[in-house]
């Protein structure tokens, strides 16, 4: 028996405040696969990231998304977290008053069992990670976010990534504000995630040059609200050459 | 004039000044007749370390006050009470010129099931350090306390009161005069008595002092935690932040009022206030005024402010992503915003030790 697809969208229709941004989306990825999706500012991805991890203000019009068969829904954003989904932000949310360590081992009390969350296990986990993030000990007293640099609100993405081990993880814009070592560390950080394990992987990006180093099974490009083009690593090659008026003219 | 007659020839407070605009005078008398001055109950007080071990030479608690000179003005009214009803129980806490400590001192004050009130005298010598924690407990009935007192030349003082009474009325007045050279953090952390009317001022007279004003005040159910603070440049080169954070849920009321004055010939003086309320529910209110009085031209900064507003929902949705349930996030959110001035009072010892105390209290919040 064939297994089953990790995420499936079918005929996907999502916007908020009655505005329509995805007009049918439709896009499977299989265990172990990492996708891509590539589009202009406002075509749809980000929106598309938000309706997969359950943001309250996008309103779902048709559709359905299935994380392993089951609909995700009518699940509140928490609940798909704890069932394996992951979203890396575009702009993470500082909160000023939290500590990145307890931030840490309240997330993965949540999602992992609170057993993940303490003892030298967890405490090795997190050194290795933020080793080979290039992220310091003393980030771990700093405030969520508060006071972080473009690359080391990324990278602290990254490190919870690997530190929650989803099924599937998100990452909306994750290379946007890196430079060219920051992109190189954190495809590794994904690679290092999800390469080897039955997770997946949908990244939302506009340039290529973090799927150089990723290298996903499939590319799709996404324009006013609808998935136009779909293929392997060639496409991202003709994108960055020729832009997005070819696949109007298609 | 002793204390009571001084207050009896006062009369009522007027609502139209700020300090009695949201709590009138007669809601916080331990009768409500304010032409009573009632015979209370003395508190019982001890002093420890923060591990539980015997406060160490040169620390030390004594029945009995003391003269102080150059204190703040203060309201008459509430500094006159205070001073009448405690004339017999008043304390001095001494700490000695240069004495130091890394291990915080605990006051206690178990304010009994009566109603009893204390004056206590802080006297911190010449370049002491040392983190005092001042916590309040018990106090079914009312409570009043004025602290007033001197800070050294050149002392470092972390001076934090826990306000944790089981309910009841909290009346508080703090007059702190702080030595030249002299760096104070006041933290203030109150999550108990159900109605607080607390008014505290420190004076730096001489040249460098240094005054940070925290608070981190949790209201729930019906509380009306009302707190005045005010701050008074007197010398060159004097600097004060005041930073005042209350999360008000239920139907509760809080109330900040603040002052900065920077009198003439304050040259180089340095001042700022910033109030925040997070409101979590539609019923809960904050009212924050901070005020300025600024009569020398040649500061460094004189600024204020005041932000008002519900929990976030993108921090919110941001920490539910990380598998956190609403409740959860909730309070994690009301935890991190009180943390955010509760981790400035003091060491990292200390700070544990207050989130701890405080992690109790967001436990019994109504989610």
């Amino acid at each position: 028996m064939a297994t089953l697809p990790l995420l499936k969208i079918s005929s996907l229709r999502a916007g908020i405040d009655d505005n329509s941004i995805l007009k049918g989306i439709d896009l499977e990825i299989r265990p172990g696969e990492i996708h891509a999706i590539m589009g202009r500012n406002g075509s749809g991805k980000t929106t598309t990231a938000n309706v997969i991890m359950g943001h309250p203000d996008f309103e779902v019009e048709d559709g359905e998304v299935l994380l392993e068969g089951k609909s995700l829904l009518e699940l509140e954003a928490w609940e798909r977290a704890r069932q394996g989904v992951f979203l890396s932000f575009q702009y993470p949310q500082s909160v000023p008053g939290l500590q990145v360590g307890n931030f840490l081992r309240k997330s993965v009390s949540s999602i992992r069992g609170e057993d993940e969350a303490k003892g030298a296990g967890f405490r090795d986990s997190l050194k290795q990670a933020m080793e080979s993030l290039d992220i310091p000990r003393s980030f771990l007293s700093r405030y969520v976010n508060d006071g972080f640099s473009g690359g080391e609100k990324k990278r602290f993405e990254i490190l919870q990534l690997m530190l929650l081990k989803p099924k599937l993880a998100v990452l909306d814009e994750t290379d946007s504000g890196l430079d060219i070592d920051g992109i190189r560390t954190v495809a590794e950080g994904v690679n290092a995630a999800i390469r080897g394990t039955n997770s997946g992987a949908l990244i939302i990006t506009h340039y290529s040059r973090i799927l150089e180093h990723v290298m996903p099974d499939k590319i799709h490009v996404l324009m006013d609200g609808k998935i136009v083009a779909s293929g392997g690593p060639e496409l991202a090659t003709k994108l960055e050459e020729h832009g997005y008026e070819w696949l109007k003219e298609d | 004039m002793d204390s009571a007659s001084k207050y009896l020839d006062l009369g009522e407070p007027s609502r139209s000044s700020h300090l009695w605009k949201y709590t009138p005078w007669k809601r916080v008398h331990p009768s409500g007749n304010i032409g009573e001055i009632p015979k209370l109950s003395k508190p019982k007080l001890s002093l420890s370390l923060l591990d539980g071990d015997d406060a160490p030479d040169g620390i030390t608690l004594i029945e009995g006050g003391k003269n102080e000179v150059d204190l703040p003005d203060t309201d008459e009214i509430t500094h006159s009470f205070l001073e009448a009803i405690s004339e017999n129980s008043k304390w001095t806490l001494k700490v000695d010129k240069g004495f130091h400590s890394e291990n915080p001192v605990v006051l206690e004050i178990e304010a009994g099931d009566e109603a009893s009130s204390c004056h206590i005298s802080l006297d911190i010598g010449e370049s002491a350090e040392i983190e005092i924690v001042t916590k309040v407990t018990g106090g079914k009935d009312w409570f009043g306390l004025l602290r007033t007192g001197e800070v050294g030349s050149g002392a470092i003082l972390n001076d934090v009161l826990i306000g944790l009474m089981e309910r009841g009325t909290m009346l508080r007045t703090d007059s702190i005069s702080v030595g030249r050279d002299a760096h104070v953090r006041a933290g203030t952390v109150s999550s108990g008595s159900e109605k607080t009317k607390s008014d505290v001022r420190f004076r730096m007279g001489q040249i460098g002092g240094s005054v940070r004003v925290l608070g981190s005040i949790l209201s729930t159910e019906s509380m009306h935690l009302d707190h005045h603070i005010e701050i008074h440049h007197d010398s060159p080169q004097t600097f004060s932040r005041l930073s005042w954070h209350s999360a008000c849920g239920g139907d509760s009321r809080t109330v900040g009022t603040g002052m900065l004055r920077v009198s003439d010939g304050s040259k180089g003086a340095d001042a700022a206030q910033i109030f925040h309320n997070l409101l979590l529910s539609e019923k809960a209110e904050a009212d924050s005024i901070p005020e300025l009085e600024v009569m020398e031209h040649d500061v460094v900064g004189c600024g204020h402010g005041t932000a008002n507003g519900p929990i976030d929902e993108q921090q919110m949705f941001y920490l539910e992503a990380r598998g956190l349930n609403k409740q959860e996030a909730k309070r994690t959110l009301i935890a991190a915003f009180l943390n955010s001035t509760l981790s400035e009072m003091g060491s990292e010892r200390l700070h544990e030790w207050l989130v701890s105390e405080l992690t109790k209290k967001l436990e019994t919040l109504e989610s």
